[in-house]
């Protein structure tokens, strides 16, 4: 079921009337049967778009569509929609078998046909042997299969997952997101996500949205996103660690660094730039300019070299054994992985 | 009033510290005066020195009186004044106590308070307790008419409730100077009732003593459901809504059972307190607990703490004591019964 998002606005309004746009103008579309993220710093809007498309939340403006049917007005539990809350909201007196199958209850099937598919849906996300037990004798991550199978069971159309792995130790994070993946390709559902972790954004969505103020920054597969930001503040809030963001200039197709230190080439027109660099993508290469590391980190396989350009403090990773032992090292960059955004705007100069 | 929130942020914070500081000072004290070996004691004994006064207060006033309780009602012929007894009897003062037809009378009308009144007044108070969480507007100002009862003296309300369901057989007669119960009846075209008056039947008094129990006892719970409503997860209900429950099931299935723990609790005390009814029929029907209804005769509405104390007029007879006595037991049992049985469904039924 696709999901279409059309001019989609949340505003809020405090006690002294001061509103703030939790979401403002969002367009996008979800297509069918996709894991897709929303991302973005907290309170950015990203929650309120999908309680939004959940129901339990009224858009100021706009409209929500599900294939063609519009379900701006359309009450949560009339659009059949799984929600997968970020505690998971499991009731904690039932059994686990009697929380997958509440929502059974409140439609018109046989006992019998409901007992099968609470199994069935057990079976899907491995907890067909915690079936009588209560949510607190579960770990964190048995919860969160618990709350899945709650929200899938009744074969909802859109499946919506609040934070779903923040409350998860790392260890089990990994795990739970090949199982949220492995989950989304067996059932087929459309799928959408918030987060705030773009690890676990790039890692699992077939598509991101990068969320910021309530205004979609950028919308595209995950590593087309890594390496081709949009603007500014994508290219900071991906990647780990973060970007290094220099001021430079395009002078004759050059891209030019403070001390007329030249890293690369551009077509567009001279003007004052932003130029953005990712620490990987420096390289160790004798023709390059020369640095002094003001310090050195060994993280195994590579080694994270800090040092200044200009008046900058810059990031760059690189093979450990071509600077081990070394205290000048010679860089550049590598062949167009350069991200040269206009100052004003923040969005990419092409 | 930022001024005044000053102030009295600054009293906390001295209190607070002169707590410490005579804590402090204690210490000191006592270990100047060569007593610093209690500072040194265990926990344990500490604790007990602490708890020494209250359990003094208990011993005397609480645990003695109990004790005693069970022994006068084994004794035959005790006097009060004179602390002296003629035999001992195992059961003696039970049988007759359980035979007289007041006493019956006495656990009858409390049963009928117990087992109406109660059910009844935590259905009520859950459901207004669910209604005032889901307003917005006056929340405040309902939760203070709710909790009002609650502060006010119990025989004040009684004879307010008197008062409104007053009339008799002449008031009826010739309708003037009628309660408010009545007035409200007769603009609905009814015929008034002598509801606690000369004319009055037992179910029209009863009646009255009911509501009155009902009313009384709605505050309190009001306000302990409200809570444990209030600290419900609203997630669990958004999460019932998706799954498309009714508010009629997600109030069954997720408020009832989350509140449990509460609701049981106010289950046990409404009646054990009901068992102890006491004071409203006093407010209600009079210091007799008895209501003349003409010449004919007269309706007796004593609960059986009523028909406890009034051996306390009596009291100077031999072995009249026994007999008040032997009744306590008998509630005691009756309560106790009543609570270990409470105890036994809660552990099935109730959440923690």
């Amino acid at each position: 079921m696709e999901i279409r998002l059309e001019e989609l606005t949340k505003i809020f309004t405090d006690k002294n009337g001061k509103e703030t746009r939790a979401v403002d103008n969002l367009s996008i579309t979800i297509p069918s049967g996709k894991l897709v993220g929303l991302l973005g710093p907290s309170g950015c809007g990203k929650s309120t778009t999908l309680y939004m498309i959940a129901g339990l939340l009224k858009p100021s403006g706009g409209k929500i569509f599900f294939g063609d049917d519009d379900v701006t007005k359309l009450a949560p539990e009339k659009r059949g929609i799984g929600l997968v809350f970020q505690n998971y909201a499991l009731y904690p007196h039932m059994t686990v078998r009697q929380n997958i199958m509440f929502p059974l209850e409140n439609l018109n099937i046989k006992r019998e046909e409901a007992t099968k598919l609470v199994e069935e849906m057990a079976a899907l996300v491995g907890i067909l042997d915690q079936l009588d037990k209560k949510p607190s004798q579960l770990s964190g991550g048995q919860q969160q299969r618990v709350a899945i199978a709650r929200a899938l069971v009744k074969k909802p159309r859109v499946l919506l997952l609040d934070e779903p792995l923040s409350n998860l130790d790392a260890r089990l994070r990994l795990q739970t997101r090949e199982e949220i993946k492995r989950i989304q390709r067996e059932t087929g559902i459309t799928t959408v996500f918030v987060t705030h972790d773009q690890e676990e954004a790039m890692s699992i969505s077939d598509q991101m949205v990068v969320l910021d103020y309530g205004v979609e920054q950028q919308m595209a597969v995950p590593q087309e996103m890594y390496n081709h930001p949009a603007n500014l503040f994508v290219a900071k809030f991906l990647g780990n660690p973060p970007i290094n963001i220099l001021d430079g200039k395009i002078e004759q197709g050059n891209v030019v660094l403070s001390d007329n230190l030249i890293v690369g080439t551009s077509k567009s027109p001279n003007a004052t730039v932003v130029v953005g660099i990712r620490p990987e993508d420096f390289r160790f290469d004798p023709q390059g300019f020369e640095v002094t590391p003001d310090e050195i980190e060994h993280i195994g396989r590579d080694t994270l070299i800090y040092f200044t350009l200009g008046e900058k403090k810059v990031r760059a990773i690189v093979d450990s054994d071509s600077v081990y032992g070394k205290t000048k090292i010679k860089l550049s960059v590598k062949k167009d992985k350069l991200h040269v955004f206009n100052p004003e705007t923040g969005n990419v100069v092409l | 009033m930022k001024a005044f929130k000053l102030k009295l942020q600054n009293l906390l914070w001295r209190m607070k510290s002169v707590s410490h500081h005579s804590f402090v000072k204690t210490e000191e004290f006592l270990t100047r005066h060569r007593l610093g070996f209690i500072v040194n004691w265990p926990h344990w004994l500490k604790a007990i020195f602490y708890l020494l006064p209250a359990m003094l207060m208990l011993l005397v006033f609480t645990f003695y009186p109990i004790i005693n309780s069970f022994m006068i009602s084994f004794y035959t012929g005790f006097n009060i004044q004179t602390g002296e007894f003629d035999n001992y009897t195992l059961l003696g003062n039970y049988i007759e106590v359980v035979n007289q037809a007041n006493f019956l009378q006495a656990l009858q009308n409390t049963a009928i308070i117990v087992f109406i009144s109660v059910p009844i007044t935590i259905l009520l108070s859950l459901f207004i307790a669910v209604a005032l969480n889901s307003i917005k507007p006056l929340k405040g100002f309902y939760q203070t008419i709710f909790f009002l009862p609650y502060v006010t003296n119990t025989i004040a309300i009684g004879l307010v409730f008197a008062f409104m369901f007053s009339g008799n057989t002449n008031t009826i007669a010739n309708p003037v100077g009628l309660g408010l119960a009545n007035q409200v009846i007769t603009w609905f075209g009814g015929q008034p009732i002598a509801w606690v008056a000369t004319g009055a039947t037992y179910w029209s008094a009863m009646t009255v003593i009911l509501m009155y129990s009902v009313w009384n006892g709605l505050a309190f719970k009001i306000i302990v459901f409200l809570s444990g409503i209030q600290g419900i997860d609203k997630q669990y209900y958004q999460a019932a809504q998706i799954d498309g429950a009714s508010r009629a099931k997600a109030f069954s299935r997720i408020t009832v059972p989350m509140i449990s723990p509460m609701i049981f609790y106010i289950l046990i005390t409404s009646v054990i307190g009901s068992f102890k009814t006491y004071s409203s029929v006093v407010a209600i029907i009079g210091v007799d607990g008895m209501i003349t209804t003409g010449s004919s005769g007269s309706l007796n509405m004593k609960t059986i703490v009523f028909y406890i104390y009034d051996y306390i007029s009596l009291a100077a007879q031999d072995g009249l004591m026994s007999l008040a006595a032997a009744a306590a037991i008998v509630l005691f049992g009756i309560i106790l019964v009543f609570t270990m049985i409470q105890l036994q469904v809660g552990k099935r039924r109730v959440h923690y």
